[in-house]
């Protein structure tokens, strides 16, 4: 049985990297990636801690939180989609709307 | 006591409210209710007067009793004194004032503007009746106004004549010389005395007289202040110069003021002062012979004595029927001035045993009452009838007038004192006591010799009247229009005739001595004719007869049976001139005017230079400090407030632009910041709820 520190340091790694991600890369796609990145570290958390404890309703909500990632995954890409059509990229340094 | 004195007032001033307020409703019968109300005061009056004789001369007993009022204003009471002076005047004035409104009715039938003539006869009716029964000296200052100012209105009551409303001012103006005198008279009781009740001042000067408060300067002071109001209000030298004028009014107006009221005030005023003039210790009844002002007496007397003088020779060269009467009304007041100055020298120097003088001249008063308001109405009757005043368009009106011609005759032989009218009892003892006086002080004797000479020249100038209004030739114009007068107008005329020729004679049909009886409180043991008998000598009541004959037989001569031309007096140079200085009044008149003309116009000048040097300058300087005070106000607004506020939004803009550099529109600068608050915060709750619990501290 693998301890409970490895998954959780695991955990920690895939939440940096995806963090690290969203915040140098500029283009939206590869953020959207790194938001999903992000996303499977708590999901990650749910089942170890679901395994450590014995209680399968982390297993449940590991499996609800990945629908709900699959749906707002939709939700950005169409964003992203509206993003290109009004600039004509994708490319997050350009579409500086909130701005003075 | 005599609680119901007060509907004597009450009464016409009750007039004054209803003719003033509700006139207009009541028409023509507006006269009536001033005859009315003046009559019901004139009732009360009469048995106020009948009761006070009962219980007091005649009785023996009252002396003087106060009425009770109200309280005005704290510590100033409205009280009303009843004595034989003020019971004698209230009955008088009232009597005189019925007939007077009876006449009016008549005299007044055509004039509009009736409501405001009646009223204003009725306040003054009231003025007077409240002035003869003040018990002190502010009540009597205050209805001695109200009188000041009804005459005032009733001289001017036709205002769109220009003459009138001058006349009326003049008046006015004239008198209030006198009143201002009369204030400080009144200001100064007050201070030295702190009442102004005629009990307490007499109790105050035995009092106090002696004490550094009171010492015979002051004694000598008040009375002829008190002194000065008389001479204002009674028209005597040197302000008589408004009463003349005052026959501007209407003819029943002139009655009135020379008969029952206003000119008598200040008769009445002299009257009461004599507790300056003579004063009593009430305690023993003694004169307190130290105090008694010896100098004021002898001021009043000389002023009555010169101008009765005075007066009279003016009446002898003026042509105006009415202005004729006005002078011999001057007159006939210095006469009883002079007779209360002899009468004040007698009584003093006497200890309260000869009333002589006084009684003579309140009786001199009272006759007077009767048949000068007999002359005025008889001559406002002849005026009514020829429309015109002056003398030389009359003549021969005896047969179209019988009344009147027949009631202004034994006016004039009561105002030339043929005995036995009225007028003669009363004159002849005011120069008899004048002459009694003249044993002690010899400047009497002058004012003796004054008053025979004017005794001469009354007889001549009413005689002169007479005689150029009703016998020879009419010398005016429309003599078919002439007529008797109407009934309500001749019956006041035979009234007031049959009271010329009683009122002299009917004191003798009272018992005990006449001189007191009326008119002192304390009654004395004298037989009816003492008085004549007591006079130094036969001789002088004879020279008085003597000189009203002479002047009454020249008067005949030169103007009825015209034996003696009238010219022939101003035939000389000198003649001519007196004649022009006599009709020009000296000259007073218009020596006043200028004096006024040009003291207003210097007191105007130095006026308007203040105006425009001081005034103006303080008003110019302290607009310009103003000014200046705004252009400082101005500039610390622009520079300290507006910078203040600038500098404020100027430094809110500048950092402004700095911040906004923040706001960069990248949204993954702003996920970062959102990155390093949650750090920020996760890593102090790791502090707060972990670090600091495990290094121990609290």
């Amino acid at each position: 049985m693998i301890p409970l520190e490895w998954e959780l340091l695991l955990s920690a790694l895939l939440f940096v990297i995806g963090l690290y991600g969203v915040l140098v890369r500029t283009n939206a796609i590869v953020v959207l990636m790194s938001v999903e990145i992000m996303f499977n570290a708590p999901i990650l958390n749910l089942v170890a801690f679901s395994a450590y404890f014995g209680n399968p309703a982390g297993q449940v909500f590991a499996l609800v939180a990945i629908a709900l990632a699959a749906g707002e995954a939709a939700v950005g890409l169409a964003i992203f989609l509206v993003l290109y059509e009004s600039h004509g990229t994708v490319d997050l340094s350009k579409a500086r709307l909130l701005r003075w | 006591m005599f609680e119901y004195a007060w509907y004597i007032i009450l009464l016409p001033l009750a007039g004054f409210l209803i003719s003033g307020l509700a006139g207009r409703s009541l028409g023509r019968h507006v006269g009536w209710v001033a005859v009315g109300t003046i009559g019901g005061a004139f009732v009360v009056a009469l048995y106020l007067l009948i009761q006070v004789l009962q219980g007091g001369a005649i009785g023996g007993g009252l002396a003087a009793a106060t009425v009770a009022g109200f309280e005005w204003v704290p510590g100033v009471r409205m009280d009303l004194l009843v004595d034989n002076l003020s019971a004698l005047m209230l009955a008088l004035v009232s009597l005189l004032s019925t007939l007077i409104a009876l006449y009016s009715i008549g005299y007044m039938a055509e004039e509009d503007g009736k409501p405001r003539y009646f009223a204003e006869i009725c306040l003054f009716v009231a003025g007077m009746l409240g002035t003869v029964s003040a018990d002190n000296f502010l009540q009597l200052l205050i209805f001695w106004e109200i009188m000041g100012l009804c005459s005032y209105l009733l001289i001017g009551f036709w205002y769109q004549k220009p003459e009138a409303a001058s006349a009326a001012k003049k008046a006015f103006l004239v008198t209030r010389i006198g009143d201002v005198l009369f204030l400080f008279g009144v200001i100064a009781i007050f201070v030295v005395f702190g009442s102004l009740k005629f009990e307490d001042i007499q109790a105050g000067i035995a009092a106090k007289f002696g004490t550094p408060a009171l010492d015979l300067r002051m004694m000598t002071l008040i009375p002829l202040l008190l002194f000065g109001g008389a001479v204002g209000k009674s028209a005597q030298f040197p302000l008589h110069v408004w009463l003349p004028d005052a026959m501007e009014g209407p003819t029943p107006v002139s009655a009135l003021i020379h008969a029952a009221t206003m000119v008598k005030a200040g008769v009445y005023l002299v009257a009461r002062s004599f507790i300056f003039l003579v004063p009593v210790n009430p305690a023993n009844g003694q004169v307190i012979s130290a105090a008694v002002p010896w100098d004021a007496i002898l001021v009043i007397g000389i002023i009555g004595g010169f101008t009765a003088f005075f007066a009279a020779t003016m009446a002898l060269a003026n042509y105006d029927i009415k202005r004729v009467l006005a002078f011999s009304t001057i007159s006939q007041l210095a006469y009883m001035f002079l007779g209360l100055a002899a009468g004040a020298w007698l009584l003093a120097s006497s200890g309260i045993e000869e009333t002589g003088g006084y009684s003579a001249a309140l009786f001199h008063l009272t006759n007077h009452a009767f048949f000068k308001a007999l002359l005025f109405l008889a001559a406002g009757s002849v005026i009514h009838a020829v429309h015109t005043n002056d003398m030389r368009e009359m003549g021969g009106l005896r047969k179209h007038m019988p009344i009147t011609s027949m009631t202004m005759l034994l006016g004039c032989l009561a105002l030339a004192g043929i005995p036995p009218f009225s007028g003669f009892w009363s004159k002849d003892e005011i120069l008899g006591v004048t002459f009694q006086v003249g044993a002690s002080q010899s400047l009497f004797y002058i004012l003796y010799l004054l008053g025979i000479l004017t005794a001469f020249m009354t007889a001549f100038y009413t005689f002169r009247l007479w005689f150029m209004t009703f016998a020879g030739k009419f010398r005016g114009h429309h003599e078919d229009h002439v007529h008797e007068s109407p009934g309500v107008m001749t019956g006041p005329l035979a009234v007031l005739s049959v009271f010329t020729i009683a009122s002299g004679l009917f004191t003798f049909l009272l018992p005990g001595s006449w001189t007191n009886l009326i008119f002192y409180h304390e009654p004395l043991g004298e037989s009816p004719l003492s008085p004549f008998l007591r006079m130094p000598d036969a001789a002088l009541a004879g020279l008085s007869v003597a000189v009203a004959v002479a002047g009454l037989g020249l008067a005949y001569l030169v103007y009825s049976r015209q034996s003696i031309p009238a010219s022939r007096f101003t035939r000389s140079r000198a003649g001519a001139g007196i004649h022009r200085l006599l009709l020009n009044r000296y000259g007073m008149d218009s020596a006043y005017n200028k004096l006024a003309a040009y003291g207003v116009a210097g007191v105007a000048a130095g006026a308007d230079w203040f105006d425009r040097h001081i005034i103006d300058g303080a008003v110019n300087g302290v607009g310009r400090a103003t000014l200046a005070l705004g252009g400082l106000s101005d500039r610390f607004d622009r520079t300290v407030i507006d910078g203040a506020v600038n500098a404020f939004s100027l430094s809110t803009v500048r950092s402004s632009l700095t911040l906004r550099q923040r706001q960069t529109g990248r949204v993954q600068s702003y996920a970062g910041v959102v990155v390093l608050g949650l750090s920020l915060l996760i890593f102090l709750v790791f502090v707060w709820r972990f670090l600091l619990p495990a290094l121990g501290v609290k």
